[in-house]
């Protein structure tokens, strides 16, 4: 039958495999992929645990939808306890790793334990064996890939892999697939490293059953039409992701010199157009390629013009290279952007974080709050594009005081440097804010302050906020599949209406990472793309399993719930700085400098953004403390978990 | 149940609202949409004065490549003068 999947549990320490299906009871509350691997991790993980030990749970997986006739399903999640924050650490990354491992048999993977010594783990049709990867550890994230392919003699193996950074443990270290196929954010491949685990290696030609195949290829079409049809995936299509980092810049929505300007100013060298002309420079006019079954093809592919790296391949950059490596540290030259974009690739880091705590670094050098003596005689003054790229280097291998101290991220950096350092560190819950700025808009503050995983674009943005829509196109969107009927605003620079906007977009990207597609194929950036209702019929048609929007919607908010859980166990208290639910001083403090006209002087109202806060607890069923009402967690079930159904 | 049901969604009923030819200014407060002339590469908003480069994904699909930047600076500039902000 249909949804006859799999999970594996594999302890690296003693080499245990065992293998399960995935009872339906428990897809009905969790769906798959994100959602059903918070629900792991609070299972399998215990509070207090260290997050590099062998004690931290490690889950690989795919959504319901992974491998099916629906649309753009390739996305792999990857959670575990944050080597970076100590809460919840999640990342999700696009290619073809899901998919295969899905045809290899499994969907989820959930591993323990530490190898004794480096080790991949190969799934083969139903198989699963540890093998030997010391020869692999120490290669970068693509020759990792390469060597694996050439050990198991299959060129169409796929791998999840950790590159040197997460080798050397630093906290933010990313699993990739493919070149540049992140799961960043939140140190993942730090985990990996932590375990003794080079890779996972999948390979698979077994069958994914269709509930029903001609519905599902037709309603397909359907869905297909209304991704590519909008303005949005159209753009994203001719310039991948730089347009967003440029669209917002031109605004004054994004950092740059740490946060002392919310705008760029003259950076057409690394604007979007520029970036794509580099790319069709050196790949030729067809350089836009995608992930499994997606028709966007948002992904630019590149060879760096110029520099000791000139000729190397890669993919992206995306916005968030933009923003790390131009904006951030003002250095907006396509050269740096290109080659920070590669090195974080190769070296598997993820490059929001490393542009974060770099930026961070020349503010506070800047300053006098470091000195040429912690950076081992580097100026590291904004605009220095050498300093930029030397950093990058420094971080991954740990070389130096200042690579070293950054390695272990911005809090623990931070109480290394002393002084008065931490109130220049712009982060949420120990994880570095991406290159946005969110003074100007209160809904998206919102958004990075209580999202699960820290400050995050990516759990709860009401990114379709900027586009000034009309206010009953806002409650067509925000009312549906639940019921809303409280205050909606289009003016982005206000107050009213945004807790519930941010709680809506929270689980609608719940939703999204539970099914596995990617978050531009729903109510992300586009006003007019499928959500809930839609995503009723995809899972019917594919898997057979009859869910109603709301009932969707009710398992986001218990997935949502279940991460909350997760957080307050290892320590989450709402007004932590570092810890919790609030925002650096800088917000409330200091007012935008640039920008369109009556975005500079914007700056957060503090009493009213504890309002916020307040309302947007309320929503989730928190108290004023943020934790969860017993009320509501018996309405979502969840008032007897741990429950260890699986 | 309704799963079946072959009505249009929400998102697909949204789809009326989507416009073609114009962008709307990035000024917050403003917002007003402007109808750049085809193929031009820049575009003044008649309502508050931002001015913008444009660069057109295609033919029908004009987007903001970015402010015009020494207007930028100095709108930015008087606002923070008339602000007070130092």
């Amino acid at each position: 039958m249909p949804l006859d999947r799999k999970i594996a549990y594999i302890d690296l320490t003693t080499g245990d495999i065992q293998t399960k299906p995935i009872p339906l009871d428990v897809r009905k509350k969790f769906l798959g992929g994100r959602g059903l691997d918070a629900y792991l991790l609070y299972n399998h993980t215990k509070k207090g645990c260290d997050p590099i030990g062998p004690n931290n749970t490690l889950m690989v997986s795919g959504g319901i939808l992974t491998a099916t006739c629906a649309s753009a399903t390739a996305r792999t999640h990857v959670m575990a306890k944050s080597p970076l924050t100590g809460l919840l650490g999640s990342a999700n990354m696009g290619g073809f790793f899901a998919p295969e491992m899905a045809w290899a048999g499994f969907h989820h993977l959930v591993i323990k334990g530490k190898a004794k010594h480096p080790v991949y783990i190969y799934i083969h049709n139903g198989e699963i064996e540890i093998r030997d990867a010391r020869d692999i550890w120490g290669k970068s994230v693509t020759d990792s890939q390469w060597a694996l392919r050439e050990d198991l003699g299959d060129q169409e193996v796929k791998s999840l892999v950790c590159g040197p950074a997460g080798e050397n443990l630093v906290r933010f270290a990313n699993v990739m697939t493919g070149i540049k196929n992140s799961g960043g954010r939140s140190g993942m491949g730090c985990v990996l490293g932590s375990k003794n685990l080079k890779a996972v290696s999948v390979r698979g030609t077994m069958d994914i059953k269709i509930a029903r195949p001609k519905e599902a290829l037709e309603y397909n079409k359907r869905f297909i039409d209304q991704i590519v049809s909008a303005k949005v995936n159209q753009t994203q299509g001719a310039l991948g992701t730089p347009f967003i980092w440029g669209a917002t810049n031109s605004w004054g929505g994004i950092r740059c010199r740490n946060f002392q300007y919310n705008q760029c100013e003259y950076a057409d060298d690394i604007e979007p157009e520029r970036i794509d002309e580099i790319c069709e420079e050196t790949m030729g006019p067809y350089h836009m390629t995608g992930c499994f079954g997606c028709q966007v093809h948002c992904r630019a592919q590149y060879k760096i013009p110029e520099g000791p790296y000139a000729g190397v391949y890669d993919e992206g950059p995306e916005y968030t290279s933009q923003g790390a490596f131009g904006g951030e540290t003002d250095t907006p030259r396509a050269i740096t952007v290109l080659t920070g974009n590669h090195l974080v690739d190769k070296y598997g880091m993820d490059n929001l974080e490393t542009g974060s705590l770099i930026s961070w670094a020349m503010e506070l050098y800047e300053l006098g709050i470091i000195t040429s003596k912690e950076t081992d005689g580097l100026d590291l003054r904004f605009g220095n594009d050498e300093a930029v790229i030397e950093m990058i280097d420094r971080i991954a291998f740990r070389k130096g005081w200042l690579g070293d101290t950054l390695a272990e991220g911005g809090i623990p950096a931070s109480e290394k440097i002393g002084k008065n350092s931490f109130d220049y560190l712009i982060q949420v819950k120990g994880m570095s804010n991406l290159h946005s700025d969110e003074r100007a808009t209160p809904g998206l503050a919102l958004n990075i302050a209580t999202g699960s995983r820290g400050s995050d674009h990516l759990r709860s943005r009401p990114a379709i906020d900027l586009y000034h829509l009309p206010e009953p196109v806002l409650r067509k969107i925000y009312s549906n599949p639940v019921p809303y009927d409280g205050p909606l605003s289009s003016e982005h620079t206000e107050y009213i209406g945004k807790p519930w906007q941010v709680f809506w977009q929270e689980n609608c990207y719940m939703g999204v990472d539970c099914l596995g597609i990617c978050k531009y194929h729903t109510t992300f950036l586009g006003a007019t793309l499928p959500n809930f209702e839609d995503w009723s019929k995809v899972i019917y048609y594919n898997t057979g399993l009859e869910m109603t929007p709301e009932e969707i919607w009710d398992v986001a908010v218990r997935c949502n719930m279940i991460e909350r859980l997760f957080n307050l166990r290892e320590g989450l208290t709402r007004d932590d700085l570092k810890k919790g639910d609030m925002l650096n001083h800088r917000y409330f403090d200091e007012p935008c400098r640039r920008g369109a006209i009556d975005v500079v002087g914007k700056k957060i109202d503090k009493e009213k953004f504890i309002k916020m806060i307040d309302e947007f607890y309320e929503h989730k069923g928190l108290d004023k403390n943020g934790v969860p009402t017993p009320e509501r967690l018996k309405k979502l079930g969840l008032n007897k978990e741990p429950s260890h159904l699986l | 149940m309704t799963i079946e049901k072959e009505g249009l969604s929400t998102a697909e009923s949204l789809r009326k609202t989507r416009t073609y030819g114009k962008f709307r200014c990035h000024n917050p407060t403003c917002m007003e949409r402007i109808q750049p002339e085809k193929g031009k590469k820049t575009a003044k908003c008649p309502t508050c004065g931002m001015e913008y480069r444009v660069h057109w994904v295609n033919p029908k699909l004009p987007r903001i490549r970015g402010p015009v930047w020494d207007v930028n600076r100095k709108l930015a500039e008087a606002k923070l003068k008339e602000l007070g902000v130092t």
